[in-house]
């Protein structure tokens, strides 16, 4: 296999961090690390190049260098592209992911890399690319090599990547249905056993991975407020123009209600796949108290109902999905000088 | 209270001219079983097909499957509320015909979406009897007799469903009472008397609360759930767990053989293992919940309180095992119950169906409650899907579907019964990579 190995000015040997500054130098065959790599991917692997660039240069110019080493390995005709090992060094592990998911990317070759888990590199590129958990012991080096290239083996094909504590490289985040020896039954007693005893355990979810959300501060005067209704719970006019679709849904809608007093029965339907729509079908305002509002409004409770709601499903939606039209949504009802919002869900 | 499983294993399923049970050989008159079936005059006509492990046979849609099982004469009630005046289940001598199954076929209401209409939610069910799916599917392996009730055109909707519950659970009792009075293969007692007695001191007390029906879908007014009963209003029940096993409790309509199936209340694979646990003086099994999950916050309050306080203060539980009924809004009430219950002092184990749909282990985290962190993921087999079998047989519950499963080219882990499971029996996880 060629390989190009990625290294930064101090595991080249040019320097310590008085050579963070250097731009990239390109070096034919191995170097320092590069050597024990060789040996470690077993014959037939070379370093046919080594690239060796400055923490500092790589931070401040990151297009410039993954561009540079993209062209390097596709000039190398390289197999595989390595960065690091990188330990703790953050401005490292920021340039070796980011080199390795270029080139993953543009090339569609094997790349690797190996960091420690508090490396802000590895939260950054762990979705998109392998990165092998190097620990912060750098005197592990060889042996964070030989996990690196066999895991690269295993990349270019030879072998079936397994699970990321077997393996040795920090999850990428995804799921992968599996039929496995224990009923969910047995799995959940030996769960519930092990946490009776005070065992450790592992939770077949991330669970700690949703952050909770703040509380914003209350609106200062709810009768000088343009407020806008968004519902997750799919109300859409008769015929769903958007075809929002009842589960999983990529898109919302926005929907006028400009001079309306109350929502008709019959006009709307609710494309949302997780509730009995029928009590919302038979009278909108369950979902949308458009009638409710206008009355506050002219009461003065209110300043003003925004002239249109949006809608969307919230049924099975990925967060990144969710986020973004959260987003989105904000975006236009800031734009449109909205102050506060009444979130309906079902 | 006393339950013994009779155990009959069953080695040969055929139709013959008189329905009897011969050793491990069970035949039986379909003429007959037909003739009974029909005494509900709601149905216009029905099929009657066994199937066996292997067979190049595709059977849909699914409405629930159910093991053939019949109280021994004078032993008590078969499924009470269904089938029988109500009685209380789960003691005396239960027939168990191992290794078979009835599986009843919906036709749905022709037409829409994929040649079949549901009246709720839920996914179009299929038993694949041969390849790769059957070997996946908890159902792959048994004999099933396939019950195709056809209802007269203008018998309503809720109706019918009520005629296929009723289909279901009479075909299951007429088959097993082949069994009444023969000597069974095995025996399995279920018994927990004296449980807080000797030699169980110490041990630790464990409950399982489980999700029977989800209200986010409503039920028709004479669907049958729990002690016959539709569930509607309906508190947390404590109940004796062999209550659970022996015919108190059957799936609802909605999302019906999605990952719940009447076999595994039967078989309730959680409590089967807490029932291991218990014999093997590993922990004190200290009784189960039914309960329901909610279509309205105050109801999803009431619930989740009731069932946490019958865990604490009428079990004196150490521990709890919490399970949810299909889909997604339910893990709203399991989440919040296992926090009430944690706050109780109880440890909590649950188990939640992901639906991530983009695969990412962070869209299958729900929720993030500080305690509740013993969770069981098993997958709804959204990334699954097999080459559909070549088949020679397609049992369907009208000609449309029977037209689209014959064409199936794929088949989606998620549409082939006894691949995920909500009661605890699938093997299937999602593992995070």
């Amino acid at each position: 296999m060629r390989v190009v190995h990625y290294l930064n000015q101090f595991f080249g040997g040019i320097g310590g961090e008085e050579q963070a500054g250097i731009p990239p130098e390109i070096r034919p065959g191995a170097v320092g690390p590069g050597r024990l790599l060789e040996q470690v991917l077993g014959d037939g692997s070379h370093v046919v190049t080594t690239i060796i660039c400055g923490d500092n240069y790589a931070a401040e110019n990151v297009q410039e260098v993954t561009a540079m080493v993209t062209q390097q390995v596709k000039e190398a005709q390289a197999e595989l592209l390595v960065a690091g090992p990188c330990f703790q060094a953050g401005r490292y592990g920021t340039a070796a992911g980011a080199v390795c998911a270029a080139v993953q990317e543009d090339l569609s070759i094997p790349v690797i890399t190996a960091m420690a888990g508090e490396n802000p590199g590895v939260d950054l590129y762990r979705e998109s690319i392998y990165i092998v958990d190097s620990g912060d012991d750098v005197s592990r080096m060889r042996d964070v090599l030989a996990d690196m290239a066999r895991l690269a083996n295993k990349l270019a094909g030879q072998g079936v990547i397994g699970r990321p504590a077997d393996e040795g490289y920090f999850s990428q985040g995804k799921l992968r249905s599996e039929f496995v020896e224990n009923t969910a039954a047995r799995r959940l007693t030996g769960m519930l056993l092990s946490k009776m005893r005070g065992e450790a355990f592992e939770a077949e979810v991330p669970i700690k991975s949703i952050e909770p959300v703040p509380a914003p501060p209350p609106v200062p005067d709810m009768s000088r407020a343009t407020v806008a209704i968004v519902t997750d719970g799919g109300l859409v006019p008769k015929g769903n123009p958007d075809q929002i679709p009842r589960a999983f849904a990529q898109v919302w809608g926005a929907y006028s209600i400009e001079g309306m007093d109350s929502l008709q029965a019959g006009e709307y339907e609710v494309a949302h796949g997780g509730y009995d729509n029928r009590p919302v079908e038979q009278d909108p305002h369950r979902l949308v108290p458009v009638d409710v509002l206008r009355q506050m409004e002219r009461d003065g409770l209110v300043g003003k109902l925004h002239p249109e709601f949006l809608s969307t499903t919230g049924n099975s939606n990925p967060l990144e999905n969710s986020r973004r039209m959260g987003r989105e949504m904000a975006a236009r009802l800031i734009e449109a000088g909205v102050d506060s919002v009444i979130l309906t869900s079902t | 209270m006393t339950l013994t499983l009779a155990n009959h294993p069953i080695t040969e399923f055929f139709a013959g001219p008189k329905t009897l049970l011969d050793g491990s050989r069970l035949q039986v008159d379909l003429e007959e079983l037909r003739r009974y079936l029909l005494e509900d005059q709601r149905l216009e006509s029905v099929d009657l097909e066994i199937v066996r492990p292997g067979d190049p046979c595709r059977v849909g849609y699914v409405f629930d499957i159910v093991e053939p099982r019949a109280k021994e004469t004078g032993a008590g009630p078969d499924f009470p509320g269904i089938l029988s005046p109500i009685a209380a289940a789960g003691q005396g001598t239960t027939h168990v015909l191992r290794g078979t199954a009835v599986a009843v076929v919906d036709g749905g209401q022709p037409g829409g979406e994929r040649g079949y209409t549901s009246r709720r939610g839920g996914v179009a069910k299929i038993l694949e009897m041969s390849g790769p799916p059957s070997q996946a599917s908890s159902f792959g392996d048994l004999r099933h007799l396939v019950v195709v009730p056809h209802p007269h055109p203008e018998v309503a909707r809720h109706s019918v469903l009520n005629a296929l519950r009723l289909a279901s659970v009479k075909a299951s009792v007429y088959l097993a009472r082949t069994a009444q009075g023969k000597t069974p293969d095995s025996t399995q007692v279920f018994d927990l008397d004296g449980s807080d007695y000797d030699g169980r001191k110490g041990l630790p007390r464990v409950a399982y609360i489980g999700q029977v029906h989800g209200h986010q879908h409503g039920t028709e007014v004479d669907e049958h759930i729990l002690y016959g009963g539709n569930a509607r209003g309906m508190l947390p029940v404590p109940l004796h767990p062999n209550e659970w096993l022996d015919g108190a409790v059957v799936v609802s309509y909605s999302w019906g053989a999605r990952g719940l199936d009447t076999y595994f209340h039967q078989n309730h694979p959680i409590i089967l293992d807490l029932y291991r646990l218990h014999d093997s003086k590993e922990i004190t099994f200290a009784g189960v919940v039914a309960t329901t999950s909610s279509g309205q916050l105050d109801e999803l309050n009431r619930n989740c309180m009731v069932a946490a306080q019958i865990v604490k203060h009428t079990f004196k539980a150490d521990g709890v095992i919490i399970t949810k009924y299909a889909g997604g809004a339910p893990h709203s009430d399991m989440f919040e119950t296992a926090r009430l219950c944690e706050d109780l002092g109880i440890k909590t184990a649950i188990m939640v169906s992901d639906t991530a749909p983009d695969r990412r282990a962070e869209s299958a985290a729900l929720m993030n409650i500080p305690g509740v962190d013993a969770v069981v993921n098993v997958s709804e087999a959204a990334d699954i899907s097999w080459p559909a079998p070549a088949v020679e047989t397609v049992i369907a519950g009208n000609p449309e579907v029977e037209t689209l499963l014959a064409d199936l080219t794929e088949l989606p882990g998620v549409s082939v019964c006894g691949v995920t499971n909500n009661q605890g029996a699938s093997r299937l996880q999602s593992i995070i990579y």
